[in-house]
């Protein structure tokens, strides 16, 4: 099923009681305000009404409020980056490894010797 | 001849508006583009309308009767037949709302 989609472009400021009639009976109230009707004789006879006032094309597909905002909606500008992969550090999975050894929770690592340095650095 | 009380045409005759007697070619230009924009629009409702095999008396009435943007003359785009004007014709902007109405038809002959 195809439909309309009116948008109203000019605003009926100071046009007859009758056109603006027939713009809010086709629901128009602001410009720039986009609505969906079928392809029916009537409603291409409203559009006829307004013509002046209205950007008319033919669609396939209702749009729902807010994907109509968000195609009006500009370009942020920007865009997010995912945080990259990290090389692990080293030293402190090192040093986990040497405490769940002195815990005695993990077996086969065999602490030669833990010497602490300055920054903290674990070292077997 | 300067100061508050200086005798300008506004200050002495009250109501004053000045509108130029023809359209710059700005004014034309966008002109244009709204005849434009009203024969698309006429043009988007008849093919979709043909598509389902209808059509509507108005929108018939409207191909019959008016002339497209390409088809009309630039006497008819820019200016408008009135009896009370020194050659009947005036320019189409001292026409009320003429950026929101149809215009497009004169009388033969003028």
């Amino acid at each position: 099923m195809s439909y309309f989609r009116i948008t109203l472009h000019r605003s009926a400021i100071g046009l007859p009681q009758r056109t603006r009639d027939v713009l809010s009976a086709l629901g128009l109230h602001k410009r720039s305000q986009t609505v969906y009707h079928p392809v029916e004789p009537q409603f291409a006879g409203m559009i006829m009404k307004v013509k002046e006032l209205v950007k008319v094309a033919e669609v396939d597909k209702k749009l729902t409020k807010w994907e109509v905002k968000a195609e009006r909606r500009p370009d942020s500008g920007f865009y997010l980056e995912k945080m990259a992969p990290r090389m692990e550090d080293e030293g402190q999975k090192v040093g986990s490894r040497v405490l769940a050894r002195l815990r005695g929770e993990e077996e086969g690592v065999v602490v030669e010797g833990v010497v602490r340095e300055g920054g903290g650095k674990v070292r077997i | 001849m300067f100061g508050a009380f200086r005798a300008t045409n506004s200050l002495s005759g009250g109501l004053l508006w000045k509108i130029p007697w023809r359209l710059s070619p700005t004014q034309k230009y966008r002109q244009r583009q709204r005849l434009k924009a009203v024969d698309s629009v006429v043009e988007t409702l008849s093919t979709a309308l043909a598509k389902k095999g209808e059509t509507i008396k108005s929108l018939e009435r409207w191909k019959d009767e008016m002339p497209t943007e390409a088809e009309m003359l630039a006497k008819d785009k820019y200016t408008i037949f009135d009896r009370k004007e020194k050659r009947y014709r005036k320019g189409i902007h001292k026409l009320p709302k003429w950026t929101r109405v149809s215009q497009r038809l004169n009388p033969p002959g003028f």
